[in-house]
C-alpha cells in the first residue's frame, strides 16, 4: 500500500536488509514525509545503513525504497540526483584541492561546460556566504569550514532532499551552532543521523532506531527524553567498570 | 608535498595546463639524456630561481622538500660508491629537478584544467573499454590525497610515539595500508553518492 503523499516522501516498503549473515532490517515499513527528520540510535543500530538505503547507495534485499515515487533499486542515478548526501568526514568527500573546483565539479559531472560550472559554483559559494574562500586550498580550511564546503557543494546541485550522516561529529559547539543555523535556511527536506541531541531537538520528527527496528518515532520532545532515560538505565553502563 | 595549490595566483598559473605537462614530459626526457652534472646542477639553480620568482609562499614550499633529503642522500651515496662523484651528483640533481618541477606544476595548475589536459592523451584508451574521464578523475584523486595519506601516516606515528614506541615505525606500515583501503572505500562511496562514478 502506498499512501497518497508518496510523491514527496521517502517510503520504505517491507524492506529487508542483511549485513553479512546478520539480518539488520526485516520487513521495515515507514513513510518519511516531514520536512526535517532526525535519526537517532546507538552505534550499530543501523542508522548509516538506513541512510544509504534512502539514496540508492545500498539496495534492499527484499522490499522497496521509493524516493518521491522513484524506486532506488531501479533508477539509482535519478535517486542520487534527488538526494544529496553529506558524509561524516569531509576528507572522504572532498575530491578537489581548491574550494571552487570542488563545487564546480558537481556541475561538470552533470554535463555543464568548464566555464558554466565555474560560474554556477561561484554563484553557489556567494549564495552561502563563502565567496571569500573561492580560491582557497581545501587543506587551509578548518574542519567546520570543510564540512560547510561539503554541504555547499551538495546543495549547489539543488537536490530535493539532503541526507546527512553525523554531519557534526568532532566539531566544536560554535561551529555546530553555525552549521545548524545554515541548515535551517536551506529549502531542502532533510534526514539527519546524529548523536547531537540539541540538533535533533529542533527537527520536526525523530526516529529512534534500535537493532534494526524502530523503537520510538515522534516529535523530538517525546522521543529524546525517552532515549536519554534508556541510555542512563542501560545495563551496558556497568560494563565500563571493572 | 605535491598536491596543495598556492593560495595566490601567479604568472605560472596563466600558462595552459597542457603546455606545462608537455614541458615536464620533455624535460624528463632531456634530463635523462644529459649526463653532465654541471648542466643538471645549472638547471636545478634555474628551477630554484623560478620558485623565488613565484614569491614567498613558493619558497616556503621548498621546506617540504626536506622530506626528500634522506632519499636523495641514499641515492647519492649509492651512486657515489657504484660510479663515482660525477654520476652521484648527476643522479641527485636529476631527481631533485623532477620533483621540484612536478611540484611547480601541481601548485600552479587547477586540477580540473590538469584533468582536461590529460583527456586527449587518454582518449585512445576508450577502445580498451576504459573511460578516459574516469581515469582523469583517478589522476586527480591521487594528487588530492597525497597530503591526506601523509597526514594519516604522521598521525599514526604520533599515536605510536605517545604510547612509548620510539623506534620501529615500520610496524605501522601494515595498519596504515589497511587504513588507506578503508579511506578508499569511503571515498568511492562519496563519489557514488554524488553521481560521479555510477556503476
Amino acid at each position: 500500500m502506498i499512501p497518497a503523499s508518496a510523491n514527496s516522501a521517502i517510503l520504505f516498503d517491507r524492506v529487508t536488509f542483511s549485513r553479512g549473515s546478520e539480518r539488520l532490517f526485516s520487513d521495515l515499513s515507514i513513510c518519511l514525509s516531514e520536512r526535517r527528520i532526525g535519526l537517532l540510535g546507538d552505534n550499530g543500530a543501523g542508522k548509516s545503513t538506513f541512510l544509504r538505503l534512502t539514496n540508492g547507495l545500498l539496495a534492499p534485499h527484499s522490499g522497496r525504497v521509493l524516493v518521491d515515487g522513484i524506486d532506488t533499486a531501479l533508477d539509482s542515478a535519478a535517486v542520487m540526483r534527488k538526494v544529496g548526501f553529506v558524509f561524516q568526514n569531509p576528507d572522504h568527500q572532498i575530491v578537489f584541492p581548491t574550494v571552487l573546483e570542488e563545487v564546480a565539479f558537481g556541475f561538470r559531472a552533470r554535463g555543464y561546460s568548464a566555464a558554466q560550472s565555474r560560474e554556477h559554483a561561484s554563484h553557489a559559494l556567494a549564495q552561502h556566504g563563502c565567496a571569500h574562500w573561492k580560491d582557497a586550498g581545501v587543506h587551509e580550511l578548518s574542519d567546520g569550514q570543510r564540512q560547510r564546503l561539503c554541504i555547499v557543494s551538495v546543495v549547489a546541485l539543488e537536490p530535493g532532499i539532503l541526507v546527512m550522516d553525523e554531519p557534526f561529529a568532532s566539531l566544536d559547539l560554535p561551529t555546530r551552532l553555525g552549521l545548524s543555523k545554515m541548515l535551517a535556511t536551506l529549502p531542502q527536506r532533510m534526514l539527519i543521523a546524529s548523536h547531537d541531541l540539541d540538533l535533533l531537538a529542533g527537527l520536526d520528527r525523530v526516529i529512534w532506531l534500535q537493532d534494526g527496528a524502530i523503537r520510538e518515532d515522534g516529535p523530538p520532545a517525546d522521543v529524546l527524553p525517552q532515549y536519554k532515560e534508556a541510555a542512563i538505565a542501560n545495563r551496558r553502563l556497568e560494563d565500563f567498570l571493572p | 608535498m605535491i598536491g596543495a595549490p598556492l593560495s595566490q595566483r601567479t604568472w605560472l598559473h596563466k600558462l595552459p595546463a597542457g603546455f606545462k605537462l608537455l614541458f615536464i614530459a620533455a624535460a624528463t626526457v632531456v634530463f635523462f639524456w644529459v649526463e653532465d652534472p654541471l648542466v643538471l646542477l645549472a638547471s636545478l639553480v634555474l628551477v630554484l630561481l623560478v620558485y623565488f620568482a613565484l614569491g614567498r609562499e613558493a619558497v616556503l614550499r621548498l621546506k617540504l622538500f626536506r622530506l626528500m633529503l634522506p632519499i636523495l642522500a641514499i641515492v647519492g651515496a649509492f651512486q657515489f660508491l657504484a660510479s663515482g662523484p660525477a654520476e652521484a651528483l648527476a643522479s641527485v640533481s636529476r631527481l631533485a629537478l623532477m620533483v621540484l618541477l612536478a611540484d611547480l606544476v601541481s601548485m600552479t595548475t587547477p586540477m580540473i584544467a590538469m584533468m582536461d589536459a590529460f583527456l586527449p592523451v587518454l582518449r585512445p584508451l576508450r577502445y580498451t573499454g576504459l573511460d578516459p574521464s574516469q581515469l582523469a578523475l583517478a589522476f586527480a584523486l591521487v594528487i588530492r590525497f597525497v597530503p591526506v595519506l601523509l597526514d594519516d601516516w604522521l598521525r599514526r606515528r604520533e599515536a605510536w610515539r605517545a604510547r612509548g614506541g620510539s623506534r620501529g615505525s615500520w610496524r605501522l606500515v601494515a595498519p596504515w595500508i589497511a587504513g588507506l583501503l578503508r579511506i578508499a572505500d569511503h571515498i568511492a562511496e562519496a563519489l557514488d553518492a554524488r553521481g560521479l562514478r555510477l556503476k
